[in-house]
């Protein structure tokens, strides 16, 4: 099943899919969503509200709580060779018994998913800012991962590396008996960036890490993030739906749409040539800061309602290109042009792109353009 | 006596020149906590704060949370009173004392919409009911056949159709954006001249943030409203607005056509705001990854706020005249303003009054 993956790999996910059950039947708010995640990538996942993309990060760190149900696929995590490891990694590859030492961490039990998150995994949630208890100083919270996960450490030991870390995300280590309360929006998003590091993990996901903050604060941590990633080689996972944003922080960017990834590219050709039409369409719902001034119009209509997704490709009743196929046909998601492949590829689950439906050539960037003024001025109901 | 007490009153709708609504030095002081030694602590959140909103044009008040823009809003609403100030409607005073006829009044001329449209409409009322109020109170309706009329094309003039369905919805049942029309429907009911939208899209989904503003962009037009549009989004000010203004933490630094403060950004913290914020265009330049900003930092607090510039502790180019006072607008062409003391001190101050502000 597992064919050769490179070492460069981290993080496999195969046919990923969630339901959330409900009275009226199940709602798949993630289906078969599959990509590969490198060590030290950065990845983004982009869509709108209800698209799955925050499902998706918690069916991948196993938070999911009923109703909510992973119903199918595989998440493979591939832990680093050659690095110091706790003996629980070795255990916990053997256990699965994969050839190549992956973990499947949704076949994990408690026990062993205990000792996976935070020392390969770790999370930072969308409201931060109140993932700190208010009662115990920034300090303890640091100290008390380190207590949890390295029973080995000393308590002077635990104390240098909750110093240690936060002079790496840029505040004073003085501030260890603060209080939450004492600390601005952006210093305690900062200290739980530093609780999210505190164990070296390979993988972290944040879950709109920034919404809350303002826009030069913002800015900082997103700097922060960039850095710290990039000088740690951790992966990331970040989650958020101002695209605009994504674009300049990511490698990777991967947009979904009720459910499904919709389109997969490295940030420069998704921002210069996105091939979805829903891609064009989100990117053209953030008004430039330079450039000419152009007349945008968003995306007319709303995303649908997940217990009712339109049928073939659920983009369909608000896409300006839809044709034949789509009402009838779900694309699956593959390279936007033939002969281009590798890791780079650019990804799109379109029927334009595909010889069989759409003979006549590939889509412009122009024919997007006209095909959202032409809906827009037919004025459909939105 | 009062321009306010004419009714129905008929705006001047053919000179654009002249501005609806004026603030004029507005000052806002927010008392809190015990008295310490006799003396109240109270949060400095608006300090003399002067704009102007015309017919037909769209201004932005451009800010981060903490900034007063708000404040302003809600002063210009007549939500809050003003510490100090005037405001000038069609050129005359409003009196400031709560009277609720003359408050309401006033209010058929000015109206708000809230950022929250999931609180801002009452869950346990119709869609018919929310738009049926202001119109009776206003006295735009006489009987039940008109009300239905007049939402009815409230509703198309939202792009909310078909609107015999929409009449009688409750809000669970529409999404953020349709709400958001409710919203701006319930505004137009009334007939206002001035409209200040407090964030009215930040709520919303991306995708349907640019229809929302385009709508008010539309009835802007059509009815030659006066649109103040608050935002934290210095991109969709530009794409909005005719006119951007610029606040920090209750001190307004920079102002002028929305071109020329997006592209030719002179105060210090307008620039920062402009390089804070996420452009993809970057990507171009071919480096991946965050860059570096000029300052740093966060807005101050209010109740014992910087001396002079408030800016000024976080500003690469502070001198010492910025600590001790605040500088005079100066004027730069064009109708671009701002206060800082790289570009004098206001060697050709304007009254407030004057055009351009």
């Amino acid at each position: 099943m597992i064919t050769s993956v490179e070492t460069k790999t981290l993080l496999e996910v195969k046919n990923l899919s969630v339901d959330y059950s409900a009275a009226s039947g199940a709602v798949h708010a993630v289906d078969k969503v599959s990509f590969t995640l490198k060590r030290g990538e950065i990845l983004g996942l982009a869509g709108e509200s209800g698209c799955g993309k925050s499902t998706l990060a918690y069916a991948i760190t196993r938070l999911l709580r009923p109703p909510a149900y992973i119903t199918e696929g595989e998440v493979l995590y591939y832990p680093p060779e050659g690095r110091e490891r706790s003996p629980m990694i070795s255990k916990l590859t053997r256990a699965n018994g994969y050839a190549d030492n992956s973990i499947d961490i949704l076949q994990l039990t408690p026990s062993q998913l205990r000792r996976f998150r935070w020392n390969e995994l770790s999370i930072v949630f969308q409201s931060a800012m109140n993932a700190l208890n208010p009662v115990l100083s920034v300090g303890t919270q640091i100290m008390d991962v380190l207590k949890t996960h390295r029973p080995e450490m000393g308590p002077d030991q635990r104390k240098r590396r909750a110093t240690d870390l936060l002079n790496l995300v840029g505040i004073a280590s003085d501030r260890l008996k603060s209080y939450p309360h004492e600390l601005s929006g952006g210093m305690r998003q900062r200290v739980v960036i530093a609780i999210a590091l505190a164990l070296n993990p390979e993988l972290i996901v944040m879950d709109e890490p920034t919404t809350a903050l303002d826009v030069v604060v913002q800015r900082e941590i997103l700097e922060l993030i960039s850095s710290l990633c990039r000088e740690l080689s951790t992966a990331l996972i970040f989650i958020t739906h101002d695209l605009s944003l994504l674009l300049e922080l990511a490698d990777k960017v991967a947009i979904m749409y009720a459910g499904k990834m919709v389109e997969k590219a490295t940030s420069k050709d998704l921002y210069l040539r996105p091939t979805h039409p829903y891609s064009y369409g989100l990117l053209n719902s953030f008004p430039n800061l330079h450039g000419p001034r152009r007349n945008m119009g968003g995306i007319p209509g709303s995303p649908p309602d997940l217990r009712a997704v339109p049928s073939g490709c659920a983009f369909h009743p608000r896409c300006p290109m839809a044709f034949g196929p789509c009402r009838s046909v779900a694309p699956p998601l593959k390279q936007a042009r033939l002969g281009e492949s590798g890791e780079d590829a650019q990804l799109v689950a379109c029927h334009l792109y595909d010889p069989r439906f759409a003979p006549g050539g590939l889509p412009t960037q122009d024919q997007f353009a006209a095909g959202y003024v032409s809906i827009i001025k037919g004025g459909k109901t939105r | 006596m009062n321009v306010l007490q004419q009714r129905p009153y008929q705006p001047a709708r053919e000179d654009p020149t002249i501005p609806v609504l004026e603030a004029v030095h507005l000052r806002k002081e927010f008392p809190v906590g015990q008295r310490l030694l006799g003396q109240r602590s109270s949060v400095h959140a608006v300090e003399d704060t002067s704009l102007a909103l015309y017919p037909g044009r769209a201004t932005a008040l451009v800010g981060e949370s903490g900034s007063g823009k708000t404040t302003v809003a809600r002063m210009l609403a007549r939500l809050y009173d003003p510490t100090a100030g005037t405001i000038r409607f069609h050129g005359q005073t409003v009196r400031l004392s709560r009277g609720s006829s003359a408050l309401r009044r006033y209010r058929q001329h000015i109206q708000l919409i809230f950022q929250d449209p999931f609180a801002s409409l009452n869950p346990v009322h119709s869609v018919r009911y929310h738009l049926a109020r202001p119109l009776r109170i206003f006295g735009h309706v006489k009987n039940r056949v008109e009300e239905t009329q007049q939402i009815l094309t409230l509703l198309n003039r939202v792009s909310l159709t078909p609107a015999e369905q929409f009449i009688q919805k409750y809000p669970h049942q529409l999404s953020g954006g349709q709400r958001q029309r409710i919203a701006i429907a319930r505004a137009l009911a009334v007939r206002p001249d001035v409209l200040l939208a407090d964030e009215p899209v930040s709520m919303l989904d991306v995708s349907i943030r640019l229809d929302i503003l385009n709508l008010l962009l539309r009835l802007k037009d059509e009815e030659q409203l006066a649109l103040l549009y608050i935002t934290h989004d210095i991109a969709s000010a530009r794409y909005f607005a005719d006119d951007v203004l610029v606040m920090y933490a209750g001190q307004m630094v920079e102002g002028g056509p929305s071109e020329e403060v997006t592209q030719e950004p002179k105060h210090p913290y307008t620039r920062l705001l402009l390089s804070a914020a996420p452009d993809p265009e970057r990507l171009k330049s071919g480096k991946t990854g965050i860059k570096e900003i000029g300052a740093r930092g966060e807005i101050p607090s209010l109740i014992n706020p910087p001396t002079g510039c408030r800016f000024h502790p976080r500003c690469p180019h502070a001198m010492d005249v910025c600590r001790q006072r605040f500088p005079r607008r100066t004027e730069l062409g064009n109708g671009h303003w701002t206060n800082c003391f790289l570009y004098g001190d206001g060697q050709d101050t304007t009254p407030a009054s004057a055009p351009g502000i």
